[in-house]
C-alpha cells in the first residue's frame, strides 16, 4: 500500500482534498493510504512515507522538506495550485502515484 | 508587470522560506500552537463564568450558592493565568526538537529559568510582601514576551552545549532516559547561573525582576503598537498581501504577532477579573486575538465569502459554478484555499485590491465599532478560528459583535461582486475552447 502525506498549515484544506482523493482511489481500486496534517506535525510522523505533497500556501517550505526527505528516497512536491484550489482529487492522486512510480524506478 | 511580479514572488518566497526556517521563528510559531487547547477549553469555563446577561450572577448564585464561581475560577486561573509558563516550555521544546536535541529537558530548563526571573512574592492588600507563591500576573499575560525571550535564549544555550558535545559522557548500555537527564546538566548549570546573575544585576539597576522589566520596556510598547488603528489595518493588509503571493499569510503574520494580540486579550481579561467594566479608550485594548482570528479572517483570509456568494448566485462559467459549490461549506468554517488557489486570487492583479481592501475595511469597522463602544472589547474567552462567523461574534460579544460581522460580510459581498463578474465573464468565454487533457480515467 502506498502512503501519501499531504501537508498544509493547519491540515484543514488538505483534508478536504484527501477526502476527494480517497474517493477517486476507491473508485479505481487503488491501494493507497492518504493522510493530511499540519506542517509542524510532519516531524512527529513515524512510519513509511511514499510521497509528500505540500499545499501551495506553504510552498516556501519545499526546499526544507526536500532536504529532509528526498535523501530517504521520498519524493516531495508542491501541489499544482489550480488543482489544489478546485480540490481535484483525481489529478492530484494521479500525480502522486506517478511520483511514487518514478521514484521506485530510479 | 507579470515578469516583475513573478520575480518578486520568487524572491518573496525565498525570504519567507529563509525567515520561517529560522529556528526561533519555528519555535515561536509552533510553540504558541501548544497554548491553543489550554486557552480554548479554558474559554468554555470562562464563558460560563461571565455570561453577558443582566442578573446572571444572581441567578447562578441562587442555584449553586454564593461561591458558585469559585470552581470555575480554579479552571480559568490554571489556563489563562499560566499561559506564559505553557509558552516558555512549549517554545523551548519546539526549538530543541527542531535542533534535534532532547526536547523535554530543554522545556523544563526554560521553565526553571523563567521562574528564577519572576518575582517570588506578591503584595497583599496592605502592601505586605507574601512569599511562597508564583505570581499569576507574571505567569500569564504580562509574562508573554519575556517567556518567548527566556525560552529562546535557554533553548539556544542548551542546543549549543549539545552541538559542542558539552555533556557528561555515559558508558554504553545506560538507558536513554538516564542519558537524556544527564545531558541537561551542563546547560542547566550555564543557564541557571546566567539567570542568577541576571536577576542580581537587573534587580540592582531597575529594582524589579527581568520579566517585569521586559514587560515595561518591551511588551507594553509592542502592545501599544499592535493596538493602534494603523497597527490593526496593517495586520489585515499584510495577511492578504502574503496570501496574494500564495503564502499562508494568516499563519505567517499570526505566528509573529499572535503572542502580542493574545497578551492584549489577557490584559483585558485582567481588567474583567478585577471586577471592572472594559471601556475602550480607558482600560480596554481593542486589537485582540479575537479581532485577528474571528473578524479579519472571517470565512478565510480576504473575507472571500463575497466571491463565494457571487459565484453561487451569478456564475455563468462552469469553473466558477463548481468553485462556488465546493467553497461554500469550507468558507463557513473560515477555510478558503479553494478560492485562493482555485479562482485564483494568487498573483491575480485584478483581485489584489478587493482581496486586500476588504479585510482592511473589516479591520477599520471592527476597530471603530469597539472604539466608540458599540462592540465590546474581548477578554480571554476565545473560540476556535474555525467557528463560523456570526456564531463566533455572538459567542464572543453577543448580538452587537454578531451584527458587526453581518455588516462586514454584506459589504464584502457587494465589493467583490463586480470583480467576480469580470472574472466569470472571462472564464465563460475561455471555456468554449477549453479542452482538459488530463481528465481521463487512465491511471
Amino acid at each position: 500500500m502506498d502512503n501519501i502525506i499531504l501537508i498544509c498549515a493547519a491540515g484543514m484544506s488538505t483534508s478536504m482534498l484527501v477526502k476527494r482523493m480517497e474517493a477517486v482511489a476507491k473508485e479505481h481500486n487503488k491501494d493507497v493510504k492518504i493522510t493530511a496534517f499540519p506542517q509542524h506535525e510532519l516531524t512527529n510522523y513515524v512510519g513509511d512515507i511514499d510521497c509528500i505533497l505540500l499545499g501551495p500556501q506553504i510552498g516556501y517550505l519545499e526546499e526544507e522538506v526536500k532536504r529532509e526527505y528526498e535523501p530517504k528516497g521520498i519524493p516531495v512536491e508542491v501541489i499544482n495550485s489550480s488543482d489544489y484550489g478546485m480540490l481535484d482529487g483525481k489529478k492530484v492522486l494521479k500525480r502522486a502515484l506517478k511520483m511514487i512510480k518514478e521514484s521506485k524506478e530510479s | 508587470m507579470a515578469g516583475n511580479s513573478s520575480n518578486f514572488n520568487t524572491n518573496l518566497q525565498k525570504y519567507v522560506a529563509k525567515f520561517t526556517s529560522l529556528k526561533g521563528v519555528i519555535a515561536l510559531k509552533d510553540g504558541i500552537v501548544y497554548t491553543m487547547p489550554v486557552s480554548l477549553i479554558g474559554s468554555i469555563f470562562l464563558m460560563i463564568r461571565f455570561m453577558p446577561f443582566t442578573g446572571y450572577d444572581e441567578f447562578m448564585a441562587g442555584i449553586f450558592g454564593p461561591n458558585w464561581a469559585e470552581p470555575l475560577n480554579q479552571v480559568t486561573g490554571a489556563t489563562f493565568d499560566i499561559l506564559a509558563l505553557v509558552s516558555v516550555m512549549a517554545i523551548a521544546y519546539v526549538y530543541a526538537k527542531a535542533s534535534k536535541a532532547e526536547p523535554l529537558s530543554c522545556a523544563f530548563l526554560a521553565l526553571v529559568n523563567f521562574i528564577i526571573l519572576i518575582p517570588a512574592y506578591i503584595n497583599d492588600a496592605a502592601g505586605t510582601a507574601v512569599g511562597g507563591v508564583i505570581p499569576k500576573a507574571w505567569a500569564g499575560g504580562q509574562g508573554m514576551i519575556a517567556a518567548i525571550i527566556v525560552a529562546l535564549v535557554t533553548a539556544e544555550i542548551y542546543c549549543f552545549c549539545n552541538r559542542k558535545g558539552l555533556r557528561i559522557k555515559m558508558p554504553d548500555g545506560v538507558p536513554e532516559g538516564v542519558i537524556n537527564a544527564f545531558s541537561a546538566l551542563i546547560p542547566a548549570l550555564f543557564t541557571m547561573t546566567l539567570s542568577f546573575i541576571i536577576y542580581i544585576i537587573v534587580k540592582a539597576i531597575t529594582q524589579v525582576t527581568l520579566i517585569e522589566w521586559i514587560y515595561q520596556v518591551l511588551q507594553v510598547p509592542l502592545q501599544g503598537l499592535s493596538d493602534s488603528f494603523i497597527g490593526c489595518i496593517l495586520m489585515a493588509f499584510l495577511i492578504s498581501f502574503f496570501w496574494w503571493f500564495g503564502i499562508h499569510g494568516a499563519n505567517l503574520v499570526g505566528g509573529i504577532i499572535g503572542s502580542i494580540t493574545l497578551a492584549n486579550s489577557l490584559a483585558n481579561q485582567a481588567v474583567i477579573d478585577a471586577g471592572e467594566t472594559l471601556v475602550a479608550g480607558q482600560n480596554a485594548l481593542i486589537v485582540t486575538d479575537q479581532i485577528r482570528n474571528n473578524f479579519i479572517a472571517m470565512t478565510g483570509s480576504g473575507i472571500s465569502i463575497g466571491i463565494v456568494v457571487g459565484a453561487i448566485l451569478f456564475a455563468k462559467s462552469k469553473q466558477y459554478k463548481e468553485l462556488g459549490r465546493l467553497s461554500l461549506v469550507p468558507g463557513l468554517f473560515n477555510i478558503n484555499e479553494p478560492i485562493v488557489f482555485g479562482m485564483p486570487i494568487v498573483m491575480n492583479t485584478r483581485m489584489f485590491w478587493p482581496f486586500t481592501l476588504v479585510p482592511v475595511m473589516c479591520a477599520a469597522i471592527s476597530y471603530i465599532a469597539t472604539a466608540v463602544g458599540f462592540m465590546p472589547a474581548f477578554g480571554a474567552a476565545a473560540v476556535p478560528w474555525t467557528t463560523p462567523p456570526i456564531i463566533s461574534g455572538f459567542l464572543l460579544g453577543g448580538w452587537r459583535a454578531a451584527l458587526v460581522q453581518i455588516i462586514i460580510l454584506a459589504l464584502a459581498c457587494v465589493i467583490y461582486l463586480p470583480f467576480f463578474k469580470q472574472m466569470d465573464a472571462e472564464a465563460f468565454a475561455r471555456e468554449a475552447a477549453a479542452v482538459d487533457e488530463d481528465d481521463d480515467d487512465d491511471f
